[in-house]
């Protein structure tokens, strides 16, 4: 059978929804945006020197960067010992414990925001909860600020970590750990002496995965920030579709592909390290 | 009247450093069946898989019946193979199983039915002809392979190592149902094995082979009796082996003794190697050759024992002797002479020189 | 070795973190309150009333519905054949042109969503059937291939080669023994497939138009406008489906293989 006749389909999709627009982005990041905000055909470097030269940018760049290391750092803290657990479980719970960590990957991220707001709500779970013990008098702020998106980006990235994790540490065996108990370790001395070494590349691998997703996410910063956070990826959304300034939108798209780009070779070469 | 012909049969695979197959040519009589016997890695499967075109040669031809089927694709060859694995397919019931060769050469619903039944009931499984493989036990499934390669009316029936996947107590019944069945239908057959004793039991024809190329063809007997090469006398059956020395025609000394040989035709050194004094050598001895003298019997090679160890297989009684020559071992009988000397017991044992196989060290 | 009582703890927690926005979601679409109020003042379906009397979401759902079934044939009508391609035969170029399918999965939704605004607008294609079917296809087949080179590949094959012996073309041995035994893996691509549809947000707030929406685009709009319990029971309908689907994928082929990446 011919190779090329059956990959024709599935190169004709892509070439035209997914090579050809990006080359286009690429190509658009170098027009001009006129005095009047109208695209004029151009090659040339004016748009990412405006970009680039704007604290705005640098000020959204740090912005995304602390708030998708953080929901990173925290998402990862968190899967692990859900990983453990479904490691540790017996085989027949471990099939549900996994679906149950990975599923909420597969749920629209708008209608899991939705159990947010009923949550963090000034109404919401927690203040009626605070509210109930007497511990607060006044609702506390959870939503429509960066607490809200640091809240749910880090619930969003969790079952990506749980992805990597179950991947990486499925291949540790865990007699490791049984071994070390024999040879007298406590369960504190065993997870800091064997487990966490062990599980340290997967960690990592996790981290910088969610990191990536979290600097380039969008519906959680837009719908838990209130229109009140503002990060890269909600910048390009406006550029794009309220300003409507094509070439600043393609420029800064291109500058986030660039440094997620960089953070992809950066994790190929940490995780190869890790390996050797 | 030859009916599979191979020529210069050889296939090399990319980064290997020795070609798998390596200039295989062998002839088969219609009928015949054929064991390519070796151990893993010889080329045995990968030959079989270039007579089913399954794997493209780099040199050689295959001829079926005079004709040249090598540039073929499989799907025109019409060879029945039974795979190692069975490789039936999983979605269909035994009976579409068996019917799926007949379908893909266009044969009507009607001749197709009478088809299968007959394929079916050839291998006694018209009951379980609308199970489905997972349904049935190894050795009905690997039935159900072998009706499915029977029911197209093959050219060549193509055998890989059909035994391997079945319990041991299964195994020799099966063996002789397939050749049995062989028989019946006259298919000519090429059948993969690692496993001396398979062949042995079923073949016409045996070609040993080794490293990508043919160590001997022939009868098993002769395989067996007369083995070509130090290969074919190390692979198929057991050997006690001596390291010797030739003296003369016919005569090679081993340790302290001189023992006598008769040169065949065939041995590794070719013609009249054996004579020159002073070459190096090695004697292989089959242990049911050796026999326990009694006083004054005479024999060709005569050696004085002690027994080292003996070992009790049932029928079979193994007695490890040590000898002037080496150590040898017999394979006795249980109840014949000699077959319950005690370790340490001492005895007479005689071998004939045309039983002596000698081969280049 | 059993786990310990802290570990259990934190396990928990994380357990916790990851469902409680679903469970609460589920309770609250059943409230009958006026707002997101949590516990709810009280039970009803009358959000989920409000949900099927809403003409605008009604047509967006029906919209999304079709537009996923569409994609999840399309995804697999080419995601197949490619598949099979990397699965069993032997070319130059091989890996690249795997690389080159599952890349959509590496870049952010957001920026492929505006790369096909620039691409689609000038020719007239943004806010129509066939822009949004190109971009969500392009999306899904990732997932369609990749499921199903699992799929091909897990078909041994010897099995393909004894259909061969048998005279069966490749072809013909491809549709008519490797394709049906890897059957589960293409209902589980499909699935999938309807569902990366089905949900796709990002993307397709760059494509629709005002008359041509789809239901997470809607769902989107009103929870960054207004906040009542009509959006959890939309939610809930968002869940099911998924739910429908994990379960469905769970069983033909297991969850872990086909979203694993390893």
């Amino acid at each position: 059978m011919n190779a090329a006749l059956l990959l024709l389909p599935a190169v004709l999709i892509l070439a035209a929804g997914f090579l050809y627009p990006v080359a286009l982005l690429g190509r658009i990041s170098l027009n001009r945006t006129s005095d009047i905000g109208a695209m004029e055909p151009d090659l040339t470097l004016a748009t990412f020197e405006k970009v680039v030269g704007d604290d705005f940018t640098w000020e959204l760049a740090w912005n995304t960067a602390t708030l998708a290391a953080g929901s990173a750092l925290a998402a990862t803290a968190l899967a692990l010992p859900v990983v453990l657990l479904i490691r540790a479980a017996p085989p027949r719970w471990r099939g549900l414990l996994s679906l149950m960590a990975i599923a909420p990957l597969l749920v629209s991220g708008t209608a899991r925001i939705v159990g947010w707001l009923a949550i963090l709500g000034d109404q919401g779970l927690i203040n009626a909860a605070l509210e109930g013990l007497g511990l607060a008098t006044e609702p506390l702020r959870l939503i429509n600020n960066l607490t809200g998106v640091r809240i749910g980006l880090t619930e969003s990235l969790m079952p990506y970590a749980c992805l990597v994790l179950i991947a990486g540490l499925g291949r540790l065996d865990p007699r490791l750990e049984e071994a070390a108990a024999t040879l007298g370790a406590t369960r504190t001395k065993t997870f800091l002496r064997v487990t966490l070494p062990l599980a340290a590349p997967a960690l990592l691998a996790a981290f910088l995965l969610t990191f990536v997703l979290g600097v380039s996410a969008f519906i959680t910063p837009r719908l838990m920030g209130g229109g009140r956070v503002f990060v890269i990826a909600t910048e390009i959304f406006d550029l794009a579709l309220e300003t409507v300034d094509w070439p600043a939108a393609a420029a800064l798209a291109m500058l986030l592909l660039g440094a997620l780009a960089v953070a992809l070779v950066l994790r190929t070469a940490l995780t190869r390290s890790a390996r050797a | 009247m030859t009916h599979l012909r191979l020529e210069g049969l050889t296939r090399r695979f990319p980064g290997a450093a020795h070609p798998a197959v390596d200039g295989v040519s062998l002839q088969l009589p219609k009928g015949a069946l054929l064991a390519l016997l070796g151990p893993s890695g010889c080329g045995k499967t990968t030959t079989l898989r270039m007579i089913a075109g399954l794997e493209v040669p780099d040199g050689g031809r295959v001829l079926v019946a005079g004709q040249d089927v090598t540039a073929l694709p499989p799907h025109r060859r019409n060879m029945g193979v039974v795979f190692q694995s069975y490789a039936l397919f999983p979605h269909m019931t035994a009976a579409a199983n068996v019917a799926f060769g007949l379908e893909m050469r266009g044969i009507g619903r009607a001749e197709r039915r009478a088809r299968v039944d007959e394929a079916l009931a050839l291998v006694g499984l018209s009951d379980l002809a609308l199970r489905k493989p997972r349904q049935l036990s190894g050795g009905q499934q690997q039935r159900v392979a072998l009706a499915r390669a029977l029911a197209i009316r093959p050219d060549l029936l193509l055998l890989d190592e059909p035994l391997s996947a079945l319990d041991a107590k299964l195994r020799e019944g099966v063996r002789d149902e397939i050749r049995a069945l062989q028989q019946r239908v006259g298919a000519t057959t090429v059948f993969v094995t690692h496993d001396q004793t398979e062949a042995l039991a079923m073949a016409d024809l045996v070609a040993v082979m080794n490293e990508g190329r043919v160590e001997q063809l022939g009868a098993p007997e002769e395989v067996f009796e007369r083995p070509a090469t130090r290969f074919v006398a190390t692979f198929v059956g057991r050997a006690a082996r001596l390291p010797g020395k030739v003296e003369g025609p016919g005569v090679v000394r081993c340790g302290e003794v001189a023992l006598r040989f008769s040169p065949s035709p065939v041995h590794g050194g070719g013609p009249g190697w054996g004579d020159a004094a002073g070459t190096t050598v090695e004697l292989f001895i089959r242990p049911h050759h050796i026999r326990p003298l009694v006083e004054g019997q005479p024999a060709d090679n005569v050696l004085d024992a002690q027994v080292l160890r003996r070992t009790f297989t049932g029928d079979v009684v193994a007695l490890e002797c040590a000898t002037p020559a080496g150590t040898l071992l017999a394979e006795l009988h249980g109840g014949t002479r000699g077959a319950s000397a005690a370790v340490g017991s001492r005895l007479r044992l005689g071998f004939a020189a045309q039983d002596v196989r000698v081969f280049p060290a | 070795m059993r786990p310990g009582w802290v570990l259990r703890l934190l396990a928990f927690c994380g357990y916790a973190l990851l469902l409680a926005p679903v469970i609460v979601v589920a309770i609250i679409s059943f409230s009958a309150g006026d707002f997101l109020t949590f516990p709810p003042p009280g039970f009803s379906t009358r959000w989920y009333e409000a949900l099927f009397a809403n003409g605008q979401l009604m047509a967006a759902l029906q919209r999304s519905a079709i537009l996923a079934s569409v994609v999840a044939v399309i995804a697999l009508l080419a995601g197949m054949p490619a598949a099979y391609a990397i699965a069993r035969l032997r070319f130059p170029g091989r890996d690249a042109i795997a690389m080159l399918i599952a890349a959509p999965l590496l870049l952010p939704t957001l920026v492929l969503g505006l790369a096909l605004l620039l691409a689609l607008q000038p020719l007239k294609l943004a806010a129509t059937w066939p822009g949004l079917v190109l971009a969500h296809s392009m999306v899904a087949l990732p997932f369609a291939v990749r499921i199903m080179t699992t799929a091909f590949g897990a078909v041994p094959k010897e099995v393909e080669e004894a259909a061969w012996t048998l005279g069966a073309t490749p072809a013909r041995a491809a549709l008519r023994i490797t394709l049906p035994i890897a059957a589960p893996g293409a209902a589980a691509a499909g699935a999938l497939c309807f569902l990366v549809s089905f949900d796709e947000t990002v993307i397709s707030l760059f494509l629709v138009g005002p008359r041509l929406s789809t239901l997470p685009v809607e769902m989107f709009r009103y929870v960054e406008t207004r906040t009542d319990p009509l959006v959890a029971a939309l939610a809930m309908a968002l869940i099911g489906v998924a739910l429908a689907v994990v379960l469905l994928v769970e069983r033909l082929v297991g969850f872990n293989r086909a979203l694993g990446r390893g």
